[in-house]
């Protein structure tokens, strides 16, 4: 009881003052700002919104610490249908985006160096390393993460989080839930649904023995319509960087796609985005830009490269070039539409099975042609990403076609999303350099 | 004989069609009895046959880029159909990006493994896979698929399969050496399941009735393909021999169990008693158990982990597998080779420096 009254209020209340906190500090503090080359800020004035991002997201980190003991915690994939764990009074926590706060910080080096000692290639994944170095160390920028009652993984993104997952439930001793969404080749046959939708009772049983509870339908539905609009508002905040200029950048959208991701099947998730989308509508109302001056729009393909968001943003911002869409943050406003709360398991397991990355690659062409298209881009950056071979295997035939098919300019920029080790700020530089000068 | 010069001999004297199959796992059984010839591509190892291996990014493994590159080049302009089994996220890439974009213009097949533990949902969707991949055989094979001559098929491969289960088990007592017993055990990735059980058969026939003791240090391997082949030369020089088998490509695939009933249910549990995998998503600790029992059962001294670079499956078993046998005060060598078609000297030196300090007794 006393666990979770401090859990509680941790959220309600202590969170939300120590958010206060910092906003008085930072604006005590001389601010930065967003500077490109050479002194003055290519981009727009800074979201809002952003503020209120910070907050709800050291929120729920910081009510993570105080989970264990007070409700159920499991640690879950970020293609997981974390519909089904939220009315069970489950605290989330999502590896991969822990991991990509790991990588902001660069802390991967470290973090990965542990995880290599342990024995874990530097080939594989990025985020499984990042995330495996910190079960291992105890290291975490979060301040301390929640032990989990309930590992929860779906191969809908890659088949590597489950080896991850397995390693994490082998280390911790703790349960391990599987969805495995069979790739969608063109249609997906009939048994491949039923598949889907078998392993998701299955994982009910599982999370209802661990959180001793049982599954409210009610609960489950009012969850589901959630998800359902929370991908719907942030396909509509995505949406508003189709006017001219673009009222922020796809790499802002990288940031603030954290609540789709973590919080998604809640009411503070979708609050977050009504505020978002309101204040991106507003700028376009009034023209404002993502960059002060926006002369191209480009399209972003794969993961951001967290460590280096920023310097990428930065150099091609100088120049005007703004990345309006992105495939990754699209991926998160299309899942919802498949979701329909009359049949939450049948359609969760439908929409979860048709990501972008469980589908083929002309499904995962047509995207790209449709963002093209709509968003106006002139030209695309495909992010070769070394630890991500479902989203990179392809991209080679995708650039060829894009540029083909619709008169795009596309550069296939190596990386990794997490491991600045596979990065080099000059190749990176001169390559998106060479790529900007094509436009002139 | 090339495998091309074969597959065309199946056609032109059994009107045999053909099926190119990638790795690793798949229902050997389904193409044998639609009469349908499989010729497996593990790559093929040396360096890519086409440019078409640009198209996948170097750090993709080269299992998967060498048959990119053989594919575009027309390397299996013999064969009718591709089979591409899911055996990892590059493989499922890799047969959307030949069949739908370019390098496979023929029929691409897929099966889909179940990953995940064997629960009731499991083994009703493999039971689907296997007859959603039956029907596409059919189509290729322009027949119908017989109940009768299922049975057969899996009378056939549980034969051959134990065959190859005591040609593994038999080491240098089989009278082979490293290199002609994995040459043969390999003609089975390619010949016609029938000619491969005579020579499975007239090979143990002619072993040494009273076999001396087998020499070497034993060892158990365990990893994804045994290439470069002359690896089983450097093993067998250094003074190694393979007393327990894990690849992929070999022990793995090889089940070794009788099964009853119906055809369809034993195809299912023919293709559940294979060995652990993580190319089918086995479970890691069900993995090592099973490895901890080939060393146990074999005697082997040492684990050679041989691995293809940028194998996921594969290395994330490793750390659990060191970690194993490091408990048992084993000594654990990992390998990573690239399908080159010679071992690296790296490589050579690293396993000779192996096999000398388990011959003198001491831990690596």
């Amino acid at each position: 009881m006393l666990r979770r009254a401090r859990y509680e209020l941790a959220g309600r209340a202590v969170s939300p003052f120590l958010s206060r906190l910092e906003g008085w500090r930072r604006r005590l503090r001389p601010r930065p700002g967003r500077s490109g080359r050479g002194g003055a800020s290519p981009f727009g004035p800074p979201l809002e919104a952003a503020r209120k991002l910070k907050e709800l997201m050291t929120a729920h980190y910081f009510q993570g610490r105080f989970a264990e003991g007070a409700v159920p915690v499991a640690w879950v994939t970020s293609g997981f249908p974390v519909e089904l764990l939220r009315p069970l009074g489950y605290h989330t926590l999502y590896p991969e985006n822990h991991a990509a706060l790991c990588g902001v910080r660069r802390l991967v080096p470290a973090l990965s160096d542990a995880a290599e000692h342990e024995g874990y290639a530097r080939d594989l994944c990025s985020y499984a390393r990042t995330d495996l170095g910190s079960l291992l160390t105890g290291e975490t920028p979060a301040g301390r993460l929640p032990r989990p009652d309930l590992l929860a993984c779906c191969t809908n993104i890659c088949q590597t989080v489950l080896y991850w997952y397995r390693a994490l439930a082998a280390r911790l001793g703790v349960p391990l839930v599987l969805v495995d969404t069979p790739y969608v080749y063109g249609e997906a046959p009939p048994h491949h649904a039923a598949y889907v939708r078998a392993q998701l009772e299955e994982a009910v049983a599982v999370a209802e023995r661990v959180a001793r509870r049982r599954l409210d339908p009610a609960a489950l539905r009012e969850t589901v319509r959630l998800a359902r609009d929370g991908s719907r508002l942030w396909g509509e905040c995505l949406e508003t960087a189709t006017a001219r200029p673009a009222p922020w950048t796809g790499f802002d959208g990288f940031f603030h796609i954290a609540p789709i991701v973590t919080l998604r099947g809640t009411e503070a998730c979708n609050a977050y985005y009504r505020l978002l989308r309101d204040e991106l509508r507003e700028r376009v109302r009034r023209g404002v830009g993502g960059l002060r001056e926006e002369r191209h729009r480009l399209l972003w393909d794969n993961l951001p490269i967290w460590f280096a968001v920023r310097e990428v943003s930065s150099l091609l911002a100088a120049r005007g070039f703004n990345f309006v869409c992105t495939s990754y943050t699209n991926a998160w406003a299309e899942a919802g539409s498949r979701v329909d709360p009359d049949d939450p398991l049948g359609s969760v397991g439908l929409a979860y099975t048709h990501v972008i990355l469980n589908q083929d690659l002309p499904h995962r062409l047509d995207t790209l042609r449709r963002l093209a298209r709509s968003y106006g881009v002139d030209g695309a950056v495909l992010h070769s990403d070394r630890s991500c071979k479902p989203y990179s295997i392809g991209q080679v035939d995708l650039k060829e076609r894009l540029a083909r098919e619709l008169g795009l300019r596309v550069l296939l920029l190596e990386a990794d999303h997490d491991d600045p080790r596979a990065w080099s700020s000059e190749q990176a530089d001169t390559r998106l350099t060479a790529f900007m000068e094509a436009f002139a | 004989m090339t495998r091309r010069e074969y597959i065309l001999a199946q056609r032109a004297r059994h009107g045999r069609r053909a099926l190119a199959v990638l790795p690793v796992a798949y229902p050997r059984e389904l193409p044998t009895a639609l009469d349908l010839l499989a010729v497996e591509l593990w790559g093929p190892p040396g360096p890519p046959r086409s440019d078409a291996a640009g198209r996948i990014q170097a750090y993709v493994c080269p299992v998967v880029r060498n048959a990119l590159a053989f594919l575009a080049a027309g390397g299996a302009d013999a064969v009718d159909g591709a089979l591409f089994p899911h055996t990892c996220d590059s493989l499922q890439q890799l047969a959307t990006l030949a069949a739908d974009l370019g390098g496979w213009s023929r029929p691409a097949l897929v099966f889909q493994h179940p990953r995940g533990p064997g629960r009731a949902s499991t083994r009703a969707f493999l039971d689907g896979e296997l007859r959603a991949l039956a029907a596409g055989l059919e189509r290729l094979a322009g027949r119908a698929l017989e109940p009768e001559r299922l049975a057969w098929a899996i009378d056939l491969h549980e034969e051959i399969d134990g065959l190859r289960a005591a040609l593994l088990d038999l080491g240098p007592r089989s009278g082979l050496g490293e290199r002609a017993r994995y040459a043969l055990l390999r003609r089975g990735e390619w010949l016609w399941p029938e000619e491969h059980l005579a020579e499975l058969r007239a090979a143990l026939a002619a072993r040494p009735p009273a076999p001396e003791a087998p020499r070497g240090v034993p060892l158990l391997v365990t990893g994804y393909v045994p290439e470069p082949m002359a690896l089983l030369d450097v093993l067998e020089s250094a003074g190694a021999r393979v007393a327990a088998d894990d690849w992929a490509a070999v022990g793995r695939r090889v089940a070794r169990t009788r099964t009853e009933g119906e055809p369809w249910a034993r195809l299912l549990a023919r293709h559940e008693a294979l060995p652990p995998c993580p190319t089918r998503a086995a479970d890691q600790a069900g993995r090592v158990r099973h490895l901890e029992g080939l060393l146990d059962r074999s005697g082997a001294r040492g684990v050679l982990v041989h691995t293809v670079k940028f194998c996921e499956p594969e290395l994330f078993d490793v750390p659990a597998i060191r970690a194993a046998f490091a408990a048992r005060g084993v000594p654990v060598l990992h390998l990573e080779t690239e399908l080159e078609v010679e071992p690296p000297a790296q490589a050579v030196t690293r396993v000779e420096a192996f096999v000398e300090l388990l011959s003198s007794g001491r831990a690596a």
